[in-house]
């Protein structure tokens, strides 16, 4: 089963650690435009700090565009074969989160090829906002945060231990048959 | 040893009312002695200041604003988002410099230059716009009034890019509002020394920069690993979530128990309802976000939202405890929703809250002892905790309606106005106080009196050091603090790094010695590189010397020696003018300036290249 990099960008901190470790790991150079990792920060009005990073498709759009058939999904990356790439940028233009990055130095476009496995950016990121996670498991927080945040539940309070607490819950319906 | 890498070695200098821009290159010896930030930003303008002969008007065009991050910028490190704009201040007519965090320096580095200069003034209110290695200077007559959120919108609208970073000023800085900050990525501020109306006076909107090049590092392996190595010892401290949660936040409940917090204008150190503005009430109901500058872990940042009532929407990266302290207690203001209000407000307007906060108390104490009338007040009454007075307050500085004009000037002008306001406002050679009271700190007394810029902390801040251990230090322990505190911490703003790693999680002073070797390839001793911090030390004191500045300008505001807290731990403490007296001469001593607190000849042969 592949584990997939997953962004949570309510826990991330706008600081770019990521796109450093990225360019210094694949380029050898400090330079955080040279990341295939970019986080873009709007503020005030959304108040989003989002980590941009390739979500390696099983469809990739991205791949659907090249012409010369450079990129492909394998073993739950999405891979440059830069011997035919072109640098036609087609891929650039089409991944639907603006995922694949350039540079003026180099002409190959900037993807991410997940560092073999074990991404840098997640073994640096300080507040957990970039993560490893089973492929199976996507989905699972915000399932969870979804229902404890339904709205139709009920609540009651009560006393343990002489502490007030309170339990909610959704109760069965009582309709007539 | 020499400066290998680290460097473009290019300095761009702009003259706004030639409309020209020039690249210059930095000799290698400049770039050893004087590092970066705010030690080039020295240097420059103690060259300027002796071409003009030390005449010069802070908001004339003759005045050079400098712009510079550090070699350790925006590098492979903790924390290394900061740059200095530095240039002579407009609050106090003496050398004035303030840094900033966000990304703003990395950008700037990354457009290929380590140093920028202004000078002259734009003819009509104009963006400068630094993309790589091509500079241009767009006229934007149509952002004038526009607040600093506004007009980064505005910029990047009309630029057809969010990809850039853009410092720029607020009605404040263009209405020359003499504690003025400039403001970049939207709430990073150079906030002291009034920077944001230096560039008011020059026409200059903003600065806006875009940048693609590599930073150059001597040896980058070797930094990964120091700075790993100094990543990890972060994130393993004790404080390091503490930190991450609450930011300079939890300053305030630390600063209650000791008795250092600002409250109605420094009558009180203490805060009865302190619980109401500090990091537990802002984390529980309205801390939304985390924010970082780069290459920082510890995002002490705080973004808060207001969700409800009157200041409902109000978004704001803040506050940090200078401004909860200064626009809260300090105003007497126990309501958080108010204090975010209030700091937004500063924000937009580009006005300094720490500042904003001693005038704006200043003006309720002194309308409360009738110093201040109601026609001088516009009519308009205050009183502590008056939020809608606060804010409408704030508001007349930076348009400068009414009483604002006056107040806008700064402590300097409002003394002038009103005498018996000596009296009641906080303020060293011009520029407001800080908010740690240093009553029963003489030390921090000390620092305050002795900063280059003013009565601001950051150049030594030994109060919390002196009140935990040093209640039976000599005087010369005590002069040895301040001036460890004043030679270590300025080396942060010469390298562009955050001090905070250091001063609150402990990170050793070694480090950034190695930082600076592995970038520069130039190995320098620690205390090699402190005795240059120390030089740029003595370098603005002769600067603010040949300004001018008298040697009883190193003095205590009226308060601090006349004035005891009235309640709380400290209650009835003061700093005793003669105890104070005495350790100022000792302090000129052993810094080896003169009784007058002037450096001796030779010092300024040191900067006559």
């Amino acid at each position: 089963m592949s584990r997939k990099l997953t962004v949570i960008p309510e826990q991330c901190s706008g600081c770019r650690i990521c796109e450093l470790v990225c360019a210094t790991r694949h380029f050898g150079v400090n330079n955080p435009k040279k990341a295939a990792i970019r986080i873009l920060t709007t503020y005030p009005q959304p108040v989003v700090r989002m980590p941009i990073v390739c979500s390696q498709c099983k469809v990739p759009a991205c791949a659907q565009v090249c012409p010369t058939d450079s990129l492909r999904w394998l073993d739950g990356v999405v891979r440059l074969d830069k011997e035919y790439c072109t640098s036609c940028y087609k891929c650039v233009e089409a991944c639907p989160f603006g995922a694949i990055y350039i540079h003026e130095d180099y002409d190959l476009p900037i993807k991410c090829d997940m560092c073999g496995g074990d991404p840098e950016c997640v073994r640096k990121c300080p507040t957990g906002a970039l993560r490893l996670i089973p492929e199976a498991a996507l989905g699972e927080a915000r399932r969870l945060n979804n229902v404890l945040s339904y709205t139709q539940m009920k609540e009651i309070e009560f006393f343990e231990k002489g502490e007030k607490k309170v339990i909610r819950y959704a109760e069965v319906g009582k309709e007539e048959l | 040893m020499s400066v290998k890498s680290g460097y473009f070695r290019r300095h761009l200098h702009v003259d706004l009312s030639k409309g020209v821009a020039e690249r210059r290159t930095l000799e290698e010896a400049f770039l050893e002695k004087y590092i970066g930030g705010r030690g080039f930003g020295a240097k420059l303008v103690w060259d300027n200041l002796r071409r003009l002969g030390f005449t010069i008007d802070p908001l004339g065009p003759e005045n050079i604003l400098v712009v510079a991050a550090g070699p350790l910028t925006g590098t492979y490190l903790p924390s290394s988002g900061k740059n200095s704009f530095v240039s002579i201040s407009p609050a106090t007519g003496l050398y004035g410099d303030s840094s900033m965090g966000g990304g703003f320096g990395t950008e700037l580095r990354q457009t290929g230059i380590d140093v920028l200069s202004i000078e002259g003034k734009a003819p009509q209110l104009s963006v400068l716009f630094i993309d790589n290695g091509e500079t241009t200077i767009l006229p934007m007559p149509e952002l004038q009034g526009r607040n600093c959120l506004e007009a980064e919108g505005l910029i990047k609208q009309r630029l057809g890019t969010h990809a850039v970073h853009i410092a720029t000023i607020g009605l404040g800085g263009e209405n020359m509002v003499r504690f003025a900050c400039v403001n970049a990525d939207w709430s990073r501020n150079a906030g002291r020394a009034g920077m944001g109306a230096i560039m008011g006076a020059k026409n200059l909107k903003a600065i806006v920069v875009r940048g693609h090049a590599d930073l150059p590092v001597y040896d980058l392996p070797g930094l990964i690993a120091e700075a790993d190595q100094a990543f990890k010892y972060m994130q393993e401290h004790k404080y390091f979530k503490l930190w991450q949660q609450q930011g300079l936040m939890n300053v305030i409940d630390y600063a209650n128990e000791k008795g250092i917090l600002p409250a109605y204008n420094f009558k009180d150190s203490v805060f009865a309802r302190h619980d109401q503005i500090n990091a537990t009430t802002m984390v529980d109901q309205y801390k939304i976000g985390d924010s970082a500058c780069f290459g920082c872990p510890m995002c002490c940042g705080n973004i808060c939202l207001v969700k409800s009532g009157k200041y409902a929407g109000t978004v704001v990266e803040g506050p940090e405890y200078e401004t909860c302290a200064m626009l809260g207690s300090n105003l007497g203001l126990d309501n958080f929703a108010a204090i975010l209000s209030a700091t937004r407000l500063c924000d937009e307007l580009g006005v300094d809250t720490i500042s904003t906060g001693n005038i704006v108390a200043a003006t309720i104490e002194g309308y409360e002892k009738g110093i201040v009338s109601l026609s001088d007040l516009d009519g308009e009454e205050i009183a502590w905790g008056d939020e809608d007075a606060i804010l409408g307050l704030i508001q007349k500085i930076a348009s400068r309606e009414g009483v604002g004009d006056i107040l806008a000037d700064g402590s300097r002008r409002i003394i002038q106005e009103w005498p018996e306001m000596d009296k009641v406002i906080l303020q060293v050679k011009g520029l407001e106080q800080s908010a740690y009271d240093s009553r029963p700190s003489i030390s921090m007394g000390l620092a305050y009196a002795t900063s280059d810029i003013g009565a601001h902390h950051t150049r030594a801040w030994t109060v919390a050091k002196e009140m935990e251990e040093g209640q039976n230090w000599t005087d010369d322990e005590k002069v040895d603090i301040v001036i460890y505190h004043q030679t270590v911490r300025p080396l942060f703003d010469m390298l562009g790094v955050c001090r905070l790693p250091w001063i609150e999680l402990g990170l050793s002073e070694q480090h950034y010695a190695n930082f600076y070797k592995y970038v520069t390839g130039n190995e320098v001793p620690l205390d090699d590189l402190l005795g240059l911090s120390n030089d740029i030390y003595d370098l603005t004191r002769l600067i603010n010397c040949r300004l001018g500045m008298n040697h009883k300008d190193d003095r205590l505001p009226y308060k601090v020696w006349a004035n005891p807290p009235l309640t709380g731990p400290n209650a009835g403490r003061v700093i005793d003018q003669e105890d104070f007296r005495k350790l100022l001469s000792l302090y000129r001593k052993r810094r080896g300036w003169d009784e007058n607190g002037v450096p001796p000849a030779q010092v300024a042969e040191k900067f006559s290249d």
